[in-house]
């Protein structure tokens, strides 16, 4: 099956050619498969509103092709099978929740016989129900964010996509917000995910893409990233002496702690080698383990090593 | 289409929750409230009905005072409501734009054109709401209270409203460049009191000048301008029964909504939000 959005060598320069020229997005290219979670993470101004707005037809490229569901992106009707919840959105203040979504249903040419009962759903999905008659200026952020969620979802759209949805939401409303997004997953809907918030997106996400100056730096899944292949843990029965110290001098060992070390691993034989020093000197191995860094090392060692724009 | 419908729906939603229109109904309900007083303290028949006898003075001396009493009416309405509507709507477009509002709507299946088309019909359908309301009062309070119907005079709701539709459209394209809304008031303010009325009286002053440069410039700007000086004459012709001179500033503003809205569109379809 082709891909729900397929992007190829996307680039986007604001103000060309003048002073205030800004290269947001510079070739990026990146294939979301249907049905995932997909996160795209990046620094302030990395370029992840920009993508989202182009494939929305809110910016244009400069250049570059962007498919959405196989067919060009430009097709205005494809629209509909997209839900949006927009980075800092304003909403009408003057509308209430559940006038909001009707606006929007009509925005969207969404018309079913059970539209109120439909809109009903969304707002106790959201847990909105009891706010559904206030005006929306009376929100507070999380309430704005939630409402932002349920008229994203409303139409029942294939493609959701999400500009920084738990922004300003509480931890209680920011794992409600996960739940749901898993839950859409389970629908077998594609959910797209702009964040900054990196623990969060380690917890739902099926492949990130981290983007730095407009550029991808890294694509995958979070386990790829935080799996360093070749570090492992090793840990012993007792602690060890200054011998297997010696013994063990020709490998990489980076970090001795009473009974365990951290050592790296070029061939799968090393580790063979180092087990076989480990028997001879009577240490018992307990235990073996990859090493995980988090997301957020990686994700920091990375920006720094392409370049961090905010400094 | 439909889109359009929806858009212009929800713009007329907009106009009522903002209280400048709101203040519009109240002052002409004021207006109005005011004229009944006047109309039933005074019997103009009380007044009519010596001076006739005595100076046997037919039905034209009352039509006069009638035309009088029209024109008295609507003129205040022309500039007056005028004003307002340009003050409540310029803010419009400017609002559209804002980071936050503009995003919804453009990731909706609806294209920018029929975005810009529905404000305009929006925007426009409530200023036509209040004119007519108005119209309509001074029309039934005339009628009920000196059994006088001037069917006629009702097409100046057309001529009012038209009269706004010119300058929407240049306030939709000042908001579209410079999504500022005193901008697109100021300007069209400017163009309103300042450049119409002297663009549309500008033979008087040709003969104090020579160049014919000049007054070729001032022949363009003429056309170029809206011309709702012109179409204030024209509603004030029809408020005094009068003929009305010259139909071409109607056709030339239709030409002009035509221009500034397809500008208007054109432009917004290029930006990038
Ligand atoms: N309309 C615009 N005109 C000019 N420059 C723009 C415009 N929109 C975005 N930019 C610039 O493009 C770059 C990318 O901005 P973008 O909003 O996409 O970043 P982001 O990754 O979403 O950041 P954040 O995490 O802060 O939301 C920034 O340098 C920004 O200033
Ligand atoms: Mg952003």
């Amino acid at each position: 099956m082709t891909n729900i959005i397929e992007i190829k060598e996307l680039i986007k320069v604001f103000n060309d050619g003048r002073k205030n020229e800004v290269r947001a997005l510079d070739g990026v290219s990146m294939g979301i498969p249907h049905g995932v979670v997909f996160s795209l993470l990046g620094p302030n101004g990395a370029g992840k509103t920009t993508l989202v707005k182009i494939l929305l037809g809110i910016s244009y490229p400069t250049s570059g092709s962007i498919e959405l569901f196989g067919e060009n992106f430009r097709n205005i009707q494809l629209k509909k099978r997209i839900g949006y919840l927009p980075e800092n959105h304003k909403f009408p203040p003057y509308l209430t929740g559940e006038k909001l979504l009707k606006y929007i249903a009509d925005l969207y040419g969404y018309r079913p016989a059970n539209l109120d009962k439909r809109i009903a759903q969304m707002l106790e999905i959201v847990e909105m129900s009891k706010w559904s008659k206030t005006k929306i200026k009376n929100y507070s952020k999380g309430m704005m964010q939630r409402l932002g969620l349920a008229q994203a979802i409303l139409h029942n759209p294939e493609l959701i996509i999400l500009d920084e949805p738990t922004d300003g939401v509480d931890p209680i409303g920011r794992k409600k917000i996960r739940d749901l997004i898993l839950r859409l997953k389970a629908e077998g809907k594609t959910i797209f995910v702009n964040s900054h918030l990196l623990s969060e997106v380690e917890m739902i996400s099926d492949s990130i893409a981290i983007l730095n100056k407009g550029k991808v730096v890294y694509s995958g899944t979070v386990d790829e990233l935080t799996t360093q292949k070749q570090i492992y843990e090793i840990t012993l029965n007792r602690e060890f002496d200054d011998y297997i110290k010696f013994k063990l001098e020709g490998f990489q060992v980076v970090d001795w702690k009473e009974r365990k070390f951290r050592v790296k691993i070029g061939k799968e034989s090393e580790l063979q080698r180092i087990q076989q020093i480990l028997q001879e000197n009577n240490y018992l191995l307990l235990g073996l383990n990859q090493v995980k860094t988090s997301l957020e090392n990686e994700f920091i060692s990375l920006i720094e090593k392409t370049g961090n724009e905010n400094e | 289409m439909s889109n359009v419908w929806t858009i212009t729906k929800h713009t007329f939603r907009e106009a009522l929750s903002r209280k400048v229109f709101v203040t519009f109904f109240l002052i002409t309900t004021f207006v109005l409230a005011i004229l009944i007083a006047a109309v039933l303290a005074i019997n103009l028949s009380n007044i009519f009905g010596p001076i006739s006898m005595k100076l046997k003075i037919d039905g034209d001396f009352e039509t006069k005072i009638f035309s009088v009493l029209k024109l008295f009416l609507i003129s205040p309405l022309y500039s007056g409501g005028l004003f307002l509507a340009i003050f409540s709507s310029s803010s419009f477009i400017p609002t559209m734009l804002e980071k936050g509002n503009i995003e919804l709507l453009l990731s909706k299946p609806i294209k920018r054109g029929e975005l810009i088309l529905g404000k305009y019909f929006g925007v426009t359908s409530m200023v036509f709401v209040n004119v007519a309301y108005a119209v309509l009062g001074f029309y039934f309070i005339l009628g009920l209270r000196f059994h006088y119907w001037d069917v006629s005079f009702l097409i100046t709701i057309a001529t009012i409203t038209f009269a706004f539709m010119v300058l929407y459209g240049l306030i939709i394209l000042i908001g579209i460049l410079t999504r500022s809304s005193l901008s697109a008031m100021m300007l069209t303010y400017l163009i309103f009191y300042v450049f119409s009325p002297l663009l549309a009286h500008r033979e008087k002053a040709f003969y104090l000048i020579e160049s014919k440069i000049i007054k070729g410039v001032l022949n363009v700007l003429y056309y170029i301008f809206p011309q709702t000086s012109d179409i204030g004459s024209i509603t004030s012709a029809i408020a005094l029964n009068k003929e009305i001179a010259s139909y071409q500033p109607i056709f030339v503003s239709i030409v002009f909504i035509f221009l500034t809205i397809g500008a208007a569109i054109f432009i917004f379809n290029k930006k990038d939000y």
